[in-house]
């Protein structure tokens, strides 16, 4: 009983608490756990960026089982972060994403193998074991492959796919000959487990050509018919920028915001500061405005599947320079 | 639009009254058609629902667009079916079942044995399976292996439980009748306790078939090869592509009930002895 | 008292194969690590140690099961690796005054524990008002009981994600998404409990209560619900475990606000096992700690309703 109560009581005081409130309420969607990946927005609720332009930021971590899209769609979010791949599919199956904002210029994704399993070069994938995790992040690998022209069923003419769980495991003790990995997180965690990077081989997908866009800002298209929201969006986009970029200049500080907010307790300051450094390489070189000539060369990398393409036809409308315009000028 | 719902509705209200009035009746065929025509009833409405409200289908498809892909992708969902069910939970199981009886046999001759490793058999069945399974699979790989080995898990105290409680439920005049035949102990095991046990053995059997397939999906999100009915439901949840959960779904619930009725008929043929086998 | 020796010997029993099974699971690491500082290891090759089984690497290594036990990311902890992490993080939380904190795993199994209580109470509800629909009504009986069988054949870890955002789409709080999920796995085990419970009065006493006149609702409350308490509590005790597994459940879907799921997916996540373990530990001692409330409730309850136990 006393559960119950405590839970109406929790439930009146937030409904007061909202009330109270005379700034704009925003809840933003993340795409993983609470970690430096998302460092500019928690930087950016601690700095008080988004209080100064009268915004209440709720932020939601996601996590292994919860797909931003869904979250968008059922209406538990204003604004959530999506990789452009997923987004772009989900635009296919008909849910109106529309990209607002771009923070992270390059993309981190690599693909990590052990050198004792002999290969070198992406001609030796052939009959091996690959690891990529899905729910959205395997898109850019599957177009890799299919650009490769190795088929994922397996065989020696083709690449066997594992789905990797949650850690880097699979390389670890063998299961895999190789595994998708983040610049600023699994690489890290392998190199924790005591590989070291001479025994190691990467193949980043930028230096691949492969290269899709990632983290980005997206919203409900539908929505941004509505002036206020419009008005909100660029308010919340500029600050979440001014956040991106003192987590450029400052990589420990906002690894130590992001630490603060990490209601599991389970990070580590030595991994999200190594994270946020590296995160900074990535967003550095945007300043939030998608630039179009990445996202043609994500939407061709994405088209040319071969039998199995992400997508199959040119989206329209899936993106928005009108709230970067207004909000970084 | 809100034809749909209104239609979905009267179609309830008929279907329960119709129920209301078959229910009366004892006819073998009754008992069948009740339960269907409710379950028809329910999806009746969930289509209503889903169309008269507009609702989204990455977040709630409708039925007939369930049934749709469920025709479309029969390949694709055998295959999962063979992976998850055929190799790993029916192994898991069957290596779990067996393990659960004959460490039950084994007990069997010390009380004292008994007494302890109950107690801590429930200990160690409260430990969360969800928990178990990404150990799981980092010990045995991401094949077949770490799943079956999942479900081992998770029936083995099930049925040691299970066969325990059935092995002393012979009679003591049943088991004085043995010993004045002159029987071993390995004659009145064979001839007396073990088909004394089998209602309380088949018990647990039926319990665990339900448990060997939802091991089994649990166990590939933590890791498996891009095939398997876990594999399939997690990554179509973030592809959005929910007709294909929900088919995949469909799937676990119609071959869980197969299962079961399979394990159920089985028992009826072994103890068609017992009171509860007599209607 | 008579079953404590019996215990302790099955424990000592399992500690000792657990040890004893720390050395051929964690070698591989151990060799990673020993010939890196320098020592000797057969086979010296790793692609070639990777080949070879755990049992035989232990069986050419034995200079090093000494340092299985004390490795920071073992594939098996040894048994005080795991006492020594949830001490740190229970008592040795408290002791720092830091007993909410979120490294904390009391703050965390409180959350867990508040989801539970949510879901058992939902689904207990729910459990009984169903069995008491499905004995007084022939329709319900024949048309739903089938479907209530079949409901715990679906996977409720596939569903538990869309009930989260179907719930989130309208508003409700996040504590209880968690507790339907956990009432979708409670209430299953009190329907058939007091279903059978319900029917338990045998039919001397039904026969009595019909010469006394009494309506249906009377039955009820006067005769089947008092004789069904024995099968309702054997219910609760197997509904309350899996209430707790239900917000286990649910936390993996719903990692953001803490909980013993959320950690376990934490140290998943990281690699470090002896979290995982730790935290498993502490689902299992909850659920022990529940079941055993409802033990000593069940006792007190029967006795005083006169309850030959």
């Amino acid at each position: 009983m006393k559960t119950i109560y405590g839970a109406v009581l929790a439930g009146a005081m937030a409904m007061g608490a909202s009330v109270a409130q005379a700034a704009d309420d925003v809840t933003l969607q993340l795409k993983w756990v609470t970690q430096a990946q998302f460092g500019g927005y928690y930087v950016a609720l601690d700095k008080g960026f988004y209080e100064e332009e009268g915004l209440n930021v709720t932020i939601k971590p996601g996590g292994p089982d919860v797909a931003p899209a869904q979250v968008i769609a059922g209406g538990g979010a204003d604004v959530v972060l999506d990789w452009m791949p997923s987004a772009l599919a989900s635009r296919e199956k008909g849910l109106d994403l529309v990209n607002i904002a771009q923070p992270f210029k390059s993309s981190g994704m690599m693909l990590t193998c052990r050198k004792d399993s002999g290969i070198a070069t992406p001609a030796d994938f052939k009959g091996k074991t690959l690891g990529v995790w899905f729910g959205g992040n395997e898109y850019p690998f599957l177009s890799w492959m299919n650009k490769l022209g190795y088929s994922t069923d397996g065989g020696e003419d083709g690449v066997t796919v594992l789905k990797q769980g949650f850690n880097v495991d699979p390389i670890l003790n063998g299961q895999a000959d190789c595994v998708s990995t983040m610049t600023y997180n699994e690489y890290w965690q392998i190199i924790d487990a005591g590989l070291t990077p001479e025994e190691l081989v990467v193949f980043k997908y930028e230096d691949q050509g492969v290269a899709t866009l990632e983290d980005g800002i997206y919203v409900i298209g539908s929505n941004l018919e509505d002036p206020a929201f419009v008005d909100k969006m660029e308010r919340f986009v500029r600050a979440s920028m001014k956040g991106w970029k003192w987590a450029e200049e400052n990589p420990d500080d906002a690894a130590m915001i992001v630490l603060d907010n990490d209601a599991t307790g389970a990070q580590t300051e030595k991994h999200q500061t190594r994270m946020m450094r590296e995160i900074a390489k990535l967003t550095a070189g945007s300043n939030g405005a998608l630039d179009v000539a990445d996202y043609e060369r994500t939407v061709q990398s994405l088209l040319s599947g071969g039998s199995d393409p992400v997508i199959t036809k040119a989206p329209e409308g899936a993106y928005t320079l009108a709230i970067t315009d207004k909000a970084l000028n | 639009m809100m034809a749909w719902v209104f239609g979905s509705l009267v179609f309830w209200l008929a279907a329960w009254a119709l129920n209301a009035r078959l229910s009366r009746l004892s006819a073998t065929w009754v008992r069948f058609f009740v339960p269907t025509l409710f379950g028809v009833t329910v999806i009746v409405v969930w289509e209503g629902m889903v169309r008269g409200f507009g609702v989204n289908p990455v977040l709630l498809p409708a039925p007939s667009a369930i049934a749709a892909t469920f025709v479309g992708e029969i390949p694709t969902l055998w295959g999962d079916l063979v992976q998850t069910f055929f190799k790993g939970a029916l192994s898991g199981y069957v290596i779990g079942c067996t393990a659960g009886v004959l460490t039950a046999i084994a007990v069997d001759r010390s009380p004292f044995l008994q007494r302890g490793l109950l107690p801590v058999g429930n200990f160690v069945a409260a430990l969360p399976i969800v928990g178990m399974a990404p150990i799981l699979v980092m010990w045995f790989g991401f094949g077949w292996q770490s799943k079956a080995a999942v479900v081992v898990v998770m029936v083995f105290f099930p049925m040691l439980v299970n066969a325990v409680e059935g092995l002393q439920a012979s009679e003591s005049m049943q088991r004085d009748l043995m010993r004045t035949y002159a029987a071993t102990p390995g004659q009145g095991l064979r001839k007396l306790r073990l088909p004394a046990a089998m209602p309380f053995i088949f018990n647990g059997l039926k319990i665990c078939t339900t448990l060997a397939l939802i091991g089994a999906i649990v166990a590939e999100f933590f890791g498996s090869p891009i095939k398997g009915m876990g594999f399939r439901i997690s990554t179509e949840v973030g592809r959005l592509a929910l007709d294909m959960v929900w088919a995949e779904i469909v799937v676990a619930a119609i071959v869980g009930s197969a299962f079961y009725g399979a394990v159920a008929l089985a028992e009826r043929v072994v103890t068609f002895w017992h009171p509860s086998q007599r209607g | 008292m008579k079953s404590f020796l019996s215990i302790l010997t099955v424990v000592a029993a399992l500690i000792a194969f657990w040890y004893a099974a720390c050395v051929p699971m964690n070698i591989h690491e151990a060799a990673i690590q020993a010939q890196r500082a320098g020592v000797d290891v057969t086979p010296a090759e790793a692609p070639e140690r990777r080949k070879t089984g755990r049992i035989s690497l232990a069986l050419q290594n034995t200079g090093l099961w000494s340092t299985v036990f004390t490795q920071e990311r073992p594939q098996l902890p040894a048994p005080h690796q795991v006492a020594q992490e949830f001490w740190k993080t229970t008592w040795g939380m408290i002791e720092r005054g830091r007993a909410f904190s979120k490294r904390s795993l009391i703050l965390h199994g409180w959350i867990t524990l508040s989801a539970t209580l949510l879901g058992f109470a939902f689904g207990t509800a729910l459990g009984i008002v169903l069995a008491v629909s499905i004995v007084h009504s022939r329709a319900m009986d024949m048309s739903v009981m089938p479907w209530i069988i079949a409901s715990q054949t679906v996977p409720i870890l596939a569903i538990a994600p869309m009930i989260v955002v179907v719930l989130a789409a309208l508003s409700v709080d996040d504590i209880v998404a968690k507790g339907v999920i956990s009432m979708y796995l409670s209430f299953f085990p009190v329907v058939v409990g007091m279903v059978k419970g319900l029917r338990s009065p045998d039919a001397m006493q039904m026969d009595q209560m019909k010469t006394w006149n009494a309506t249906r609702t009377e039955t009820l409350w006067k005769l089947r619900l008092p004789s069904s308490a024995p099968y309702l509590f054997a219910s609760l005790k197997v509904g309350v475990a899996a209430s707790l597994i239900g917000a286990v459940v649910a936390e993996l879907s719903l990692s953001s606000n803490g909980g013993l799921g959320a950690r376990l997916l934490a140290g998943s996540y990281y690699g470090q096992t002896v979290q995982i373990w730790s935290a498993l530990f502490a689902a299992a001692a909850l659920a022990a700690v529940l079941v055993w409330a409802i033990g000593v409730a069940q006792k007190i309850t029967l006795k005083r309703m006169g309850f030959a136990q």
